[in-house]
């Protein structure tokens, strides 16, 4: 599914965000990607968004080579691709069901369609209930868990999370973590960058582990 | 279609929420489309006079007061055979001489002396209208010479002239216009990204999600579009109620400016141009800050 060879991200001064990086990741798998703060984990997630290029290497998903897609290529493989971010990155000017069916209008899906799929993904992550409330009027782990619904209401083949139970507590760390297997167990690869050790030993699923924008451990 | 209406659907709101600092835009936009409006109003009523005034010309040929009656004959032949004419008529002396007294009154006396009547009879010669000004102008150097004619007078120089002017004032106000369209676009851009910079987090989504270009920069576009439009509409209104307002109070005066014809307000025609550059000048605003958006 993912295959990084020699990856490196070199910024101005000479500094190194990813060093010389080669990595697999399954169709299917569910990978955490951890590491100290500036190890290189969200470089690599932003690469895999085409947020950045690379200095150095290749990247590959889906044996497509992420440097050779030209504008309309790389749209049509974002529309593959369901993200989650730490802050959430919700539109507070929009209610909860306006949020998640946002993705589907700006894909020019059409009206019906969009609010009946922005509706079941809302039942699945269990807040049908607030779908007409404002993201200010939701807790943190509720408006993950929109955030979540956002990023599945495309069907993605590939879900990538930085951080995101980085703003959450324990418990609901694990609830989001819940969902997150659940979206894999139906087929959807799952990388999730984190830096919260406890919650990868509970999940308990392969961990990369980035240090100086180099892999140190493969668990 | 579904990205061109939500393009609108979102620049609408967008326009709405940012009100206050569009309506700066809009302003903008007005005053520039007033300034070329005011201009084309001049211009096309003065257009219109020397339109009158090109198609009422006529030239004059002097007879000699020995020409002969076949000499005369065969100047009015030349006239005729020409084609240029749309009629004429022939002033004998002493009606060229009652003419004087009757149009020059207070000078009447001074006629009253004089031993032998000195206006020449000549032929009034009105030009068919459309008629090419350099073909009547070799007409009439052709009579000049032929053997009776003292003279011929086909003065069109004043209205070229005048027709240049016009066209200097018309070329000097469009790009006062022109600058103000520009400043207008400018303005629109400025306020168009403000609105940008506020929505980064729908952006940075919309890219992320792959939602194509239109639908990105659309709303943005469809903002200036919006601004421009109400600012053409404005513009064209108020154009309208200084018009009506300029007639009231100086109606008569402008009308014995146009030689007998009355002022005119834009044609409909002339209207819309003017909404529609507007609309023009407000969505290449709008481009201009939607480049920014992705």
């Amino acid at each position: 599914m993912i295959e990084t060879h020699h990856l490196s991200k070199v910024y101005s001064r000479g500094l190194y965000a990813l060093r010389d990086l080669t990595l697999t990741i399954e169709k299917a798998e569910f990978v955490f990607l951890t590491g100290p703060s500036g190890a290189g984990k969200s470089t690599l997630l932003r690469m895999l968004l085409l947020q950045e290029r690379p200095s150095e290497g290749e990247v590959f998903v889906n044996g497509q080579n992420l440097a050779t897609l030209n504008r309309r290529e790389i749209q049509e493989y974002r529309r593959g691709i369901g993200f989650i971010f730490q802050d959430f990155k919700l539109i507070p000017s929009r209610t909860v069901l306006e949020n998640i069916s946002f993705v589907p209008e700006v894909l020019g899906v059409p009206a019906a369609q969009q609010r009946r799929r922005a509706f079941q993904v809302l039942k699945w992550v269990g807040l049908q209930h607030r779908m007409n409330a404002y993201p200010h009027d939701l807790s943190g782990g509720e408006q993950q868990r929109i955030a979540i619904a956002r990023a599945l209401v495309n069907d993605p083949v590939l879900v990538i999370a930085d951080e995101p139970t980085g703003n959450l507590d324990p418990d609901l760390s694990l609830e989001i973590m819940n969902l997150l297997r659940e979206i894999n167990a139906g087929g959807t690869t799952v990388l999730v960058a984190t830096h919260d050790r406890e919650l990868i030993r509970l999940v308990g699923r392969r961990t990369i582990t980035l240090d100086q924008g180099k892999i140190v451990e493969v668990a | 279609m579904r990205s061109i209406e939500y393009a609108f659907r979102q620049g609408g709101a967008s326009l709405w929420r940012s009100r206050g600092s569009s309506a700066f835009a809009v302003l903008a936009i007005a005053l520039a489309l007033i300034v070329l409006g005011a201009l084309l109003i001049v211009s096309w009523n003065a257009e219109q006079l020397l339109a009158r005034w090109s198609s009422a010309a006529e030239f004059s040929v002097y007879l000699r007061d020995e020409a002969t009656s076949d000499q005369r004959a065969a100047i009015e032949t030349a006239i005729d055979q020409s084609q240029l004419a749309d009629g004429r008529e022939y002033v004998s002396k002493a009606e060229a001489l009652t003419r004087f007294r009757r149009e020059f009154a207070e000078l009447s006396e001074l006629t009253s002396g004089f031993d032998e009547n000195p206006f020449p009879a000549s032929i009034e010669v009105r030009v068919r209208p459309g008629a090419e000004h350099d073909i009547a102008e070799a007409l009439v150097k052709r009579l000049v010479a032929m053997p009776g004619v003292a003279d011929a007078r086909y003065d069109r120089d004043w209205l070229t002239r005048v027709a240049s002017v016009l066209g200097t004032i018309r070329a000097a106000g469009l790009a006062l216009a022109l600058l103000m369209a520009i400043a207008a676009a400018v303005t629109v851009a400025t306020v168009v990204r403000l609105g940008l910079r506020t929505r980064r987090d729908e952006l940075e989504i919309m890219e992320l999600v792959g939602a194509p270009l239109a639908f990105i920069r659309g709303p943005f576009v469809a903002e200036g579009f919006l601004q421009g439009g109400i600012g053409a509409l404005l513009a064209t209104a108020a154009l309208w109620v200084g018009f009506l307002t300029a007639m009231a109070w100086w109606g008569s005066d402008l009308n014995s400016l146009l030689d007998g014809g009355s002022v005119q307000f834009l044609p409909i025609r002339l209207c819309f141009y003017l909404i529609l550059g507007g609309m023009l000048v407000g969505s290449v605003g709008g481009l201009v800050a939607a480049r920014e958006a992705a």
